[in-house]
């Protein structure tokens, strides 16, 4: 199975409104309760320039989390959290759940666990099509070996 | 400067914005849709990047939306952008991320021609003919279509990896550029949307002001740099666009976890070396980086890096070394704001000056006819 932190990702790129249909039904008659606010708002991005390695702020994104407890209708107890880059509460709510779910293995964990495949082909047609525009435009620098310039950087000290 | 309030607008101030939308709505043609935003989003997408940029928000819909609704307007969609932010608690920093690991879409270096992992120019006009296609004015949405259908057939990607190394680090690694300084690694970012520039600031403030500034600013204040109002002389050692996961610690087990991606462009220039015989002759540097696929605020903010890190070590030698020069006039909305605030009502400052240029001519002539 997909490794946890990567869940997330791959469920945010169903459709939301496939993944909250989903996890409603899953989660009928359970019982649901916030161990922290639902909240959605903003995140600030920290990067490290790599010229000096020095941390600045490159700008803001929108965020939602949740953290639930759930307790299915046979008594079993469990926690599940999510933050996304989204700014719907009702998607960190259902990614909480589908977070719970899975690490428990509560009734239903199969099907998160096919959205989870169906998200990831998803993420990595992505992937394939970003590879694809490299591997297109990919420069050939063979052509011109034969000129003797040192221009790789392995030839930095010539 | 003095203001008047005034009456009788409010009926015309709500007209323009009926007349506005009468405008964006009025195309003369039976078939007219409104724009959507993720046509928005990908067939203006250097638009939506530079406003995305800018705003300092990476929220691609609701960029669309901005660009939508003040009809292309950059300045009046970052502004937009800007309020929306305004609004919004602040829930959490990320950790510091590494560009490393950016999921690459373009990537060249103008230093070398054999860089670790090869050059892949992606999705660029800088090899194209600065020619109209007049194709794309009668374009028929099967052939729309048709583009990504067939665009990468036959494409290899096994040798494509998922991350590249970056080229400043194979030049550290030989010794050609300065040491990185470890104690100002864990130093707290300056944070420009909370705390005002008061100068002399930190280099983290230049950067992060840089990074959502108005491109045109940018430009023209790098751009007397390059043509001789300075000395950075700057090579490109890479220059790359792509998608960086955003991580966040997991709110249960603590570990980092992908919650969503932000599309970056990153450049490193290298510029004249430095050294005397205390300290080891090495390369200076200077880094760029924003939302989107916005290339030229890239490089243009790289330039300006290495020249306000001149002029904060030294004495500025010329308005892009100044860091009060730049950072103060980069801002598009604050640029804006001033200019635009030109066409509200002045009637009191006016009259004043209309008044003592009545009486400077009064004397005037006055003294002419005593002459």
């Amino acid at each position: 199975m997909l490794e946890r932190t990567l869940w997330v990702s791959a469920l945010s790129a169903l459709p939301s409104n496939e993944l909250i249909e989903i996890t409603s039904k899953l989660s009928e008659g359970w019982t649901l309760r916030p161990k922290s606010v639902p909240q959605a708002g903003l995140g600030m991005l920290q990067i490290k320039d790599s010229a000096f390695h020095q941390a600045f702020y490159l700008g803001e994104f929108p965020l939602a989390s949740a953290w639930l407890e759930v307790t299915t209708l046979d008594g079993r107890r469990a926690e599940g959290a999510a933050q996304v880059m989204d700014d719907c509460i009702e998607i960190a709510e259902a990614l909480a759940l589908c977070d719970a779910i899975l690490s428990a293995q509560l009734p239903g964990w199969e099907k998160v666990s096919m959205m989870i495949e169906k998200g990831l082909t998803l993420r990595n047609t992505i992937n394939k099509e970003r590879k694809m525009m490299l591997a297109r435009t990919r420069v050939d620098f063979s052509l011109l070996d034969d000129t003797g310039n040192g221009e790789g950087l392995n030839n930095v000290e010539s | 400067m003095g203001y008047v309030a005034i009456k009788g607008g409010a009926q015309a101030i709500e007209g323009t914005k009926d007349v506005f939308e009468f405008l964006r709505t009025s195309q003369n043609d039976s078939h007219a849709l409104p724009l959507d935003v993720g046509t928005i989003e990908n067939q203006l997408r250097l638009l939506h990047s530079r406003v995305i940029s800018e705003g300092g928000v990476y929220h691609p819909t609701l960029a669309s939306l901005a660009i939508k609704q003040s009809q292309g307007d950059t300045l009046e969609a970052a502004f937009a952008l800007r309020a929306y932010r305004s609004t919004q608690p602040r829930l959490v920093e990320t950790p510091v991320l590494d560009s490393k690991n950016m999921r690459v879409t373009r990537r060249i270096s103008s230093a070398f021609k054999d860089i670790p992992g090869g050059q892949m120019l992606g999705a660029t006009t800088d090899y194209h003919l600065r020619l109209l296609r007049m194709e794309l004015l009668n374009e028929s949405p099967e052939n729309f279509r048709k583009v990504t259908e067939i665009l990468f057939e036959n494409s290899s990607i096994d040798d494509i990896p998922d991350t590249f190394p970056k080229v400043l680090d194979a030049l550290r690694a030989e010794g050609l550029l300065p040491e990185v300084n470890e104690t100002t690694d864990n130093k707290k970012p300056f944070d420009i949307t909370r705390e005002p520039l008061v100068f002399p600031v930190d280099r983290s403030a230049a950067l992060a002001t840089m990074t959502r500034a108005e491109q045109g600013s940018l430009l023209a204040i790098a751009y007397s740099n390059m043509r001789g109002y300075g000395d950075v002389h700057p090579t490109i050692a890479e220059l790359r666009v792509g998608y960086l996961p955003v991580l966040l610690p997991h709110p249960i087990t603590g570990e980092l976890t992908e919650v969503g991606e932000v599309e970056v462009t990153e450049c490193e220039v290298v510029a004249m070396y430095e050294g005397d015989n205390d300290n080891e002759a090495t390369f200076t540097l200077g880094y760029g980086a924003c939302f989107g696929n916005n290339e030229v605020k890239a490089i243009s903010m790289a330039i300006l890096d290495r020249a306000l890190q001149k002029g904060m070590n030294e004495e500025p030698a010329n308005p892009s070394e100044d860091p009060e020069f730049v950072l103060l006039h980069i801002d598009g909305i604050d640029s804006m704001g001033f200019c635009t605030h030109y066409k509200m009502p002045h009637y009191v400052t006016f009259q004043s000056d209309m008044d003592r240029l009545r009486t400077t001519q009064k004397k005037q002539s006055k003294k002419e006819s005593q002459l």
